[in-house]
């Protein structure tokens, strides 16, 4: 798709009809605009598929495939650019082709992105990277041709054991290997304002690098294992640590080091109120409801959460109190069993799940008992605030927000 | 002769209908953008993109248009549209005109 003279020859003229087609019929960034766009269809033949095309002439919407109205119009009129409604791409019947351009192509972003704000979104729309300048020079310095194919083992790398560092390794495995994470690291999105090495982010950004270098050695994580020992103290030294503590306190410190990263401008929508790349990813919303059972009146209280810890009940061969931690994520397997419908409608729980003894055997049902109704006891009495008295209530917890990434805990008592 | 008619008459009738009536609540683009995630979560996307890429690296940069594109690649993206997604697609609609009609 190259750039056609034809259409340089337009956007010097009427910029202004190819924005408000967008703003209507494209993207749509108001209830108005969405009502007409939905009315969209071929002038001709009344239908509202067949990949339409509007012409940047007149006013008149045609169909590309099927009838071709959009060819005919061209021809009959001979007006010969049209604009795709789906993509917000111009076609010129007099190249053949479709045909690109830089100055359309911004407004098009710019209608999409008011769209996207427009339906609520806290958040920036995701946008493809595009090459600047400056790219495209350092592009054509390096010609070299690489292309990652099914069975690579780019990104793939072992780590060596620094001594009874496995806790770290195996969690650094799972953090190179999050899409998400991946994707912000590799993308250069850490604006870092120290530059004294005590950045822990910028380890990790290096950290990153090494593990999609193509490099088939292993990586040896000394910096990283040192920036770890100054900023989570209780970590230092030689001992075996707890993979998910460790875990616990890399968000904590990534988060502490990222946070300056966010763009203030835009309002997080996390239980955390943080915009931070780990808070985007990790935090969830835990919902507490106690039900008070002598007026039946709910509070609901919201915790952020990185984690939720599973009891998985009493294991008599495997009460060595040994924890495993691991970590689902919903971005990169859409897993058949465990949807997010699931995960949300699982409460209220059956029966069975509300004995104590129950032993959970699967992932669903350490949920299920973690979502069940629980009585307090006498001894749990909480103050109700209707009945301004210590009551027996119940409680019960659910998940107010999935975090895109989420950590299971699965403790043996 | 004429019921032929007839039952085309109401065939496209009932096109109109549904038309109508996904239009109403945005349901249409509820759906599409439904798909749209699906292909994209599947790999369908990426998929295709690497195909039209090999297809254009063969021919040649000049040599093919976006018309010729689409009419090679049709065929085949069609069929590589997992059946999941195909499903799930034709659960919903079918769900949203049991709960409209």
């Amino acid at each position: 798709m190259a750039s056609c003279s034809h259409l340089t020859q337009f956007t010097k003229d009427s910029l202004s009809t190819y924005r408000k087609i967008c703003a209507w019929f494209i993207a749509g960034s108001s209830k108005k605009t969405r009502r007409a766009k939905t009315t969209r269809k071929c002038h001709e033949c009344g239908t509202p598929s067949n990949r339409l095309h509007a012409c940047l002439c007149c006013v008149y919407f045609g169909c590309y495939s099927g009838l071709k109205h959009i060819h005919s119009h061209a021809k009959q009129k001979d007006h010969k650019l049209a604009v795709d409604l789906t993509y917000g791409v111009v076609y010129c019947f007099l190249c053949g082709d479709y045909a690109h351009d830089e100055v359309l192509e911004k407004i098009l972003r710019e209608e999409r992105a008011k769209a996207w704000r427009s339906y609520g979104n806290k958040t920036a729309l995701y946008e493809h990277w595009l090459p600047g300048r400056k790219d495209v020079e350092l592009l054509k310095r390096n010609v070299k041709y690489q292309r990652v194919c099914d069975n690579s083992i780019i990104g793939l790398r072992g780590l060596i054991n620094l001594g009874n560092t496995c806790f770290m390794n195996c969690i650094v495995q799972a953090f190179t290997h999050t899409p998400l994470l991946r994707d912000y690291f590799l993308a250069d999105q850490h604006k870092c304002k120290k530059q004294d090495g005590t950045c822990i982010v910028c380890a990790m950004v290096s950290l990153f690098q090494e593990f999609y270098s193509g490099e088939r050695t292993p990586h040896i994580p000394f910096k990283l294992l040192h920036l770890v020992w100054t900023n989570a103290r209780h970590l230092a030294g030689y001992e075996q640590q707890d993979a998910h503590e460790f875990f616990i306190a890399a968000l904590d410190v990534l988060h502490q080091y990222c946070k300056d990263d966010s763009d203030e401008t835009i309002k997080s929508d996390n239980p955390h109120h943080c915009n931070c790349i780990i808070d985007r990813i990790f935090t969830g919303g835990l919902q507490s409801e106690l039900k008070c059972q002598v007026c039946s009146s709910v509070s609901t209280t919201i915790d952020p959460f990185w984690d939720i810890s599973l009891d998985l009940g009493n294991v008599l061969n495997n009460g060595n109190g040994k924890s495993n931690t691991f970590i689902a994520s919903a971005a990169s397997v859409p897993s058949p069993t465990l949807s997010d419908d699931y995960l949300l409608s699982c409460t209220p729980p059956e029966s069975d799940h509300l004995d104590d003894s129950f032993v959970p055997r699967s992932l669903i049902e350490c949920l299920k008992r973690f979502t069940r109704v629980e009585r307090l006891g006498s001894e749990g009495k909480t103050k109700c605030n209707t009945c301004e008295s210590y009551q027996e209530a119940t409680k019960q917890l659910s998940m107010k927000k999935l975090p895109i990434v989420v950590c299971f805990h699965l403790k043996v008592c | 002769m004429a019921a032929d008619l007839d039952r085309k008459q109401r065939d496209s009738e009932m096109k109109n209908a549904i038309n109508n009536k996904l239009n109403e609540n945005f349901e249409r683009e509820r759906l599409m953008e439904l798909l749209r995630t699906r292909l994209k979560e599947c790999g369908w996307r990426d998929k295709l993109t690497q195909e039209c890429k090999d297809i254009i690296r063969e021919k040649g940069l000049d040599k093919v248009t976006v018309d010729d594109l689409v009419t090679e690649i049709t065929p085949k993206a069609r069929e590589m549209v997992p059946d999941e997604v195909k499903r799930e697609l034709l659960e919903r609609i079918r769900s949203y005109f049991g709960d409209n009609v």
